[in-house]
This record gives structure tokens, sequence and C-alpha cells, in this order.
């Protein structure tokens, strides 16, 4: 009896198997997902989150999720794409997945979102992800600087809420000093990182050359730093480094430390800067606002995509995962759990300003570096972007090392972005 | 019968089959994890090869990589920061190796804890040795600029990583202090080698402790100052992560080597085929190098 009910039930899911050959295909399927932001508060939380509605809506299809440090991402993914094992689910920064597309590694998603009638319309940043005239990405964040002051130190100074640069210098030079007379600097006046990419030394320089004007590219992607804009911006960055009222040689990481526990008075920064206040000795100090240059330095962050040389049936469950991770309800809480602005327009965003204390003046500054179309990668330079953000921090350094004039270093680097761009 | 005579691997005729035999999958695995990706590497310098892909058609063969290289001014300052790096770095490292092996070869209280801390910097991971030192050199609170003030040296603090000859000064350093302990194990167990007769002798003849040292030590110890000194260069022309880690090859280049500009190239620019190219460079200096080293020792090396 018993052998009787065991073959009519291996007949039964035989016959379930043959007729639902979409179930069976799916059952056991694993789709990689290679992330550095997985164990990130809040914004990792976020997409566990994702994870799980996906898992939840595709029985039998799980999501296995790896960490790779940032320091480590762009050679990583690079090595999987490069031996043909790349992820199913693509993410990369809004500033390397260039070379990814321009291989012809990223999945056109055009199709995919019209079928799915997935509305893009004033999504922040979504024009970066336009590639030879395809999308091949969604923007997973678009950001505006911030500015957080330590309201303590500037009292004990005598001092406003600084509104202008020249308020700013003034501010910044008196809060530069040595506090206990060892003869050494201890208490900065704002903090830049000095040491590390490219990258981050050119969104540090931006504070001071976008509120004087400049930019590094035109909307034509024409080469504009030999500018009188651009020159001011360059000879603020020298004085503020130069005359040391930054710590030098500091990692990002280290110096929002600084600020965390008061060694640092004045600091731009993205709205990953909170997180690390609250465990800081002077989170009770620190207050926010609106940065006192105008335009905020913004950009696009992180961005989600398809692997060009996944299997058919896999491009359709990653874009699933994507259609989940934009969709206006995971984009609502990606607000109240990242505690950073959403690039979708429609997401709900009032739990997060009712959780956030300063949720709104995330949303406000997002919207004035998005409205100035401020963006660290530089129009014209995409792919060519990481050569010239180091062509850029070396000369800034030379400048600041070999006391050069700004005019003479504008014309330089003016010089290295054409060759660079005509490679 | 013919079949079993042709295995049988203890015949003297078929003796040395045996050694090939078990050299080979040893010889099999470093085919494929050395031999393969040199080739592989060679053949990439020759194309012009942003992002490479063993799957993709083979470009056009090319020099281009090679032209560009060989008139690069970084390039050439690449190769000026390896050949100070090497020629500082095993020079100090020779001099400190040498010196607590020496001292850790005579007999007193303490001398099995003073050969660990000798030794102890080898054991160390370079990453966290680099962090550390990192944090010692720090410009605005690092020890060594509170020491500088302290003993009156300077009178503000030194910015290590934003001069270009203090970074490589740094560099230096921390090369030194993590490649001194390898020279060190090695001189000692060549110290232990020699005879003590040999000492005894020369004490009879009124030899001094500086001649012992010169007639006696240093030409018995050459065998092995001559392979040290070849594993050492090498470490230091291939060394990437105290670099890295440390000034990731700034300020202005100063600490950017071979090494690191490969990467930079690779992994930074992805521009795999002029990365080959000085990798293959790289290897080629390497090699001569240590052939020139070998060749001009003495023959017992």
């Amino acid at each position: 009896m018993t052998r009787t009910r065991l073959a009519l039930s291996a007949a039964a899911l035989a016959l379930a198997a043959g007729f639902l050959p979409g179930a069976a295909m799916a059952q056991g399927k694993v789709l990689k997902f290679v992330s550095w932001q997985k164990d990130e508060r809040g914004v990792g939380d976020w997409w566990g989150s994702v994870i799980k509605e996906f898992e939840a809506t595709h029985p039998g299809v799980k999501i296995e999720w790896t960490k790779v440090e940032r320091g480590a991402y762009a050679d990583t993914m690079t090595t999987l794409f490069a031996g043909g094992k790349p992820p199913d689910i693509v993410h990369l920064a809004s500033f390397e997945f260039q070379k990814f597309a321009d291989n012809g590694w990223l999945e056109p998603l055009d199709p995919y979102i019209k079928d799915s009638k997935l509305d893009l319309k004033g999504w922040a940043g979504q024009d970066t992800c336009s590639w030879n005239k395809q999308t091949v990405c969604t923007m997973m964040l678009y950001f505006g600087y911030i500015f957080a002051y330590n309201e303590d130190l500037l009292k004990k100074e005598g001092l406003a809420v600084p509104k202008t640069y020249a308020e700013f210098l003034a501010a910044a030079q008196k809060l530069t000093k040595d506090v206990n007379g060892d003869g050494i600097v201890d208490q900065f006046g704002t903090g830049h990182e000095t040491k590390g990419g490219g990258g981050q030394y050119m969104s540090e320089m931006m504070n001071y050359t976008l509120d004087a004007g400049g930019r590094w590219t035109n909307d034509a992607g024409k080469v504009t730093i030999n500018t009188p804009e651009m020159i001011e911006g360059l000879s603020r960055w020298k004085t503020i480094v130069k005359t040391s009222l930054t710590p030098r040689d500091l990692a990002a990481g280290e110096v929002r430390q600084m600020f965390a526990d008061g060694k640092i008075a004045l600091k731009m920064d993205g709205p990953w800067l909170y997180p690390i206040i609250q465990k800081g000795k002077a989170k009770d100090q620190i207050k926010l606002g609106m940065v006192p240059f105008k335009p905020p330095v913004g950009g696009s962050s992180n961005v989600l995509g398809i692997a060009a040389d996944a299997p058919k049936e896999n491009k359709k469950l990653v874009w699933d995962f994507i259609a989940i991770a934009t969709s206006d309800k995971f984009q609502s809480s990606y607000a109240t759990l990242g505690a950073s602005p959403p690039p979708s327009p429609r997401a709900d965003t009032s739990a997060a300003s009712k959780d956030t204390p300063h949720f709104d003046l995330l949303m406000q500054a997002t919207k004035a570096a998005a409205d100035a179309k401020v963006d660290r990668i530089p129009k014209g330079l995409e792919l060519q972007f990481n050569e010239f953000a180091k062509m850029v921090m070396e000369e800034s350094q030379r400048m600041i090392i070999q006391d050069l004039d700004p005019k003479a270093v504008a014309a330089t680097m003016q010089a290295k972005a054409e060759a660079l761009q005509k490679q | 019968m013919p079949r079993s005579a042709f295995l049988d691997l203890a015949r003297p005729s078929r003796r040395h089959w045996l050694g090939y035999l078990l050299l080979a999958p040893a010889v099999l695995l470093i085919a494929l994890i050395i031999v393969y990706p040199l080739f592989v590497s060679v053949d990439l310098s020759f194309q012009n090869v942003n992002i490479a892909r063993l799957d993709q058609p083979r470009r056009p063969f090319t020099t281009a990589n090679y032209e560009r290289l060989f008139a690069s001014e970084d390039f050439w300052n690449a190769c000026w920061v390896t050949f100070k790096l090497v020629t500082i770095v095993s020079f100090f490292c020779f001099l400190l190796g040498l010196g607590t092996a020496l001292l850790v070869n005579n007999r007193f209280k303490g001398q099995a804890l003073a050969r660990l801390l000798v030794a102890l910097p080898w054991a160390i991971p370079e990453v966290i040795a680099v962090v550390i030192f990192a944090w010692l050199f720090d410009s605005s609170f690092g020890l060594m600029n509170w020491l500088f003030i302290k003993l009156g040296l300077v009178d503000q603090t030194i910015n290590w990583f934003s001069s270009p000859d203090a970074a490589f000064a740094v560099v230096c350093t921390v090369m030194v202090w993590k490649g001194y302990p390898f020279v060190s194990i090695m001189m000692l167990a060549g110290l232990q080698s020699i005879p003590e007769d040999f000492y005894n002798a020369a004490k009879v003849d009124g030899a001094r402790a500086w001649q012992r040292l010169v007639h006696i030590t240093i030409p018995s110890l050459m065998p092995v100052i001559g392979v040290t000194l070849v594993l050492v260069m090498l470490w230091v022309f291939r060394d990437f992560s105290i670099i890295y880690v440390l000034t990731g090859g700034g300020p202005l280049k100063a600490t950017q080597s071979l090494s690191i500009m490969t990467y930079e190239q690779a992994f930074g620019f992805f521009k795999m085929g002029y990365a080959s190219a000085i990798g293959v460079i790289t290897l080629i200096v390497c090699v001569i190098a240590s052939r020139l080293m070998i060749a001009r020792a003495p023959d017992n090396i």
C-alpha cells in the first residue's frame, strides 16, 4: 500500500515537473549578487529587505549575496567579468559602470523597462545610466552634500554659522588651533580627504570649485578647467590645504571620525555622515544645515544592472529584482531604512521625515545639487574618469607641494584633460 | 611481457622515468598557474586591449604598448623609484640583518627572547604593519611628529605623506623594518654553520674582532649573503601592499614603483594591454638583475 502511494506521488511529481517546466527550472536556481554595501547599516538592511521580498515572490530562487570591500571592488568585478563569470545582478559605482557598459557587459534595459512600464521620469541621476543611447542601469542613489558644524566650537570662538566662502574661511582659520599647547595643531577648522583615490579628492575640491562657478567640463563635454572660475576654485582649495585648515594625509573615514569626535569644526559631506556622527563623542554638539556654498556638491552614487552574459532565464529574474528595488514601496522604505533620499520621485518619504530629523534637509540638498546638474563624473570624461581624477589630484598636490600658481595649474590640467579625451 | 618490461620502473634504464613521473604533477601545476598566465600576459602586451577577456577574439598585433611605455615619463620615473627602493632597502636590510644576527649569535642572558624580537616583524602581516606605521607617521596625530617636536628636531609637524622625499623615506623605513628579519634569520643560520675552530685559530694569531669579521665571518657567509640579497631584491621589486596601503604610489608618483604602476594601469585605468607590457618589462629586468647578481658572485654561491 505504502509502495503504491509512493509510486503515485512520484508519478504525480514527475507529471507536475513535465507540465510546469518554468517551475521546475526555477527550483534550486541561484542568482549571484555582489555588493560592497552588504554590511552597511541602513542601506545594507534595505538590500536585505529587497532580497527577502524577491525570494518570497519567487519560490525556489535564492539570491547568493556576497560582500566585496569597496577598495577591491573594481578589481574583483573586472576579474569576474573578464573570466566570464559575472554576477547576475550587477551592482556598480556610478563612476565605474561606463567601462563595463562600453565593453558590452551590461544588458540594455530598455525592453524590460518598456515591458514592465517602469516610469523613470524624474528619477534622480537616471540620465547618467544612458550609454550609447541605451539604458544600461538604474540609478540607486543621487545625493547632495549637507553642512555639519560643531556648534559648541563655533560659540566658543564667538562665530556665527558661515553662509559664504569668505565667512567659512574666516571661521576655519579661527577654529584651527593647538588646544593643549604641545606645539601640534589638534583642532581643525574643516576636514577633507587628501589621501586616497582621485575620485574622492575631486569631490572634496568641488566644494570650492563649484562655489566659485567652475566646472570640469561644460554640457557639451568640452573641458573648461582653464577658466577664471576654476582658477578661483583651485586657489581656494590651495588656501584650505596649504595652510592646514584641514588635517593632512587622512582618508575620508578618518576625517569623518575626527569630526564626529569634535576635532574638526565644519564639514561638508553626504548623507552617510549622519550615522557616523551618531556614534561620535561630539554628537550632541553637532548640528546640520545647508552648505555655505552654492551649489552643493552632489552626484550619482551606485547603479544596478543585468550582466549581458547571464543566462536568458536569469536576466528575467534579475529584472524582477530590479523591479522590486525600484518599486514605490521599496523606494519609500529606502528613505526610511537608508536614511537617504531615494531617486524615485514617487517615493513616500513622510515616514522617513518623521524618523530622521534631518531628512527634509537631505531632500533639499539633493534637489539643490540636482537642479544645478552637479555630478562628480564630468560629462565627456566618463570613460577616462579614473585617469582624469588621478590627474586632477596629482596636479593639485603639485600646486600645494611646489607652491605653484593656480593659473598655471589650471592650464596644465586643461591640456592633460584634453589629451585624455583624445585617447 | 614486453608491456610489463616497458612499465618496469625498477629497471636501471627506466629508473629516471620514476623521477619524471613524480615531478609531473608539480610541473603541470606550475605550467598552469605560472607559465600559462605568463604567456597570456606577453600576448596581451602586444594587443591594444582595455579590459581583457579570454573568450574575446585576439586583437591585431601591435607594438604600440611598448612604444608608448618607452616614451612615457611615468614609466622611467617608476623604473628610477624601483631602482632606488631596491638599492636602499636591500642595503639597509643587509646591514641591519647582519648586525642583529651577529648580536643574537652571541651567548647572553635573554638570547632566546632577543632572537624572537628580531624575527617578530617578519611574522606580522604586511598590511597590519603598514597600518601601524601609517599612524606612527600620521601628519596630524602621529607619534613621530610628537617625538620630533619634543626632541626639538623640528619646530612644526612634518607632512610625511604630502612630501615626496618624506613619503619615500617612510616607505623605505617600513620595507626595511619588514625585510631585515629575513636577512637576520638567514645570516644567523649561516653564522651557526661557521666552525668555531676558525675563530679560535684567528684569536691565537692575534686577530681582532673586526679582522675576524672581515676575514672569517663575511667570506664564510658569502654563499648565504648572495642568495639572501637576490631574494630580498626580488621581494622589494615585486612588493605591492606596503606602498599601496601607505602612499598608493604618491605623492607626485614619488613612491610609484613598477608593480604599483602595473596595478594602476590594469585595475585603475583598465588598460590591460599596457599594464601587461609593464609587467613583461618588470619580469625581464628582474631576470637580468638576478642573473647579474648570481653571475658576479663568487663560484661557491
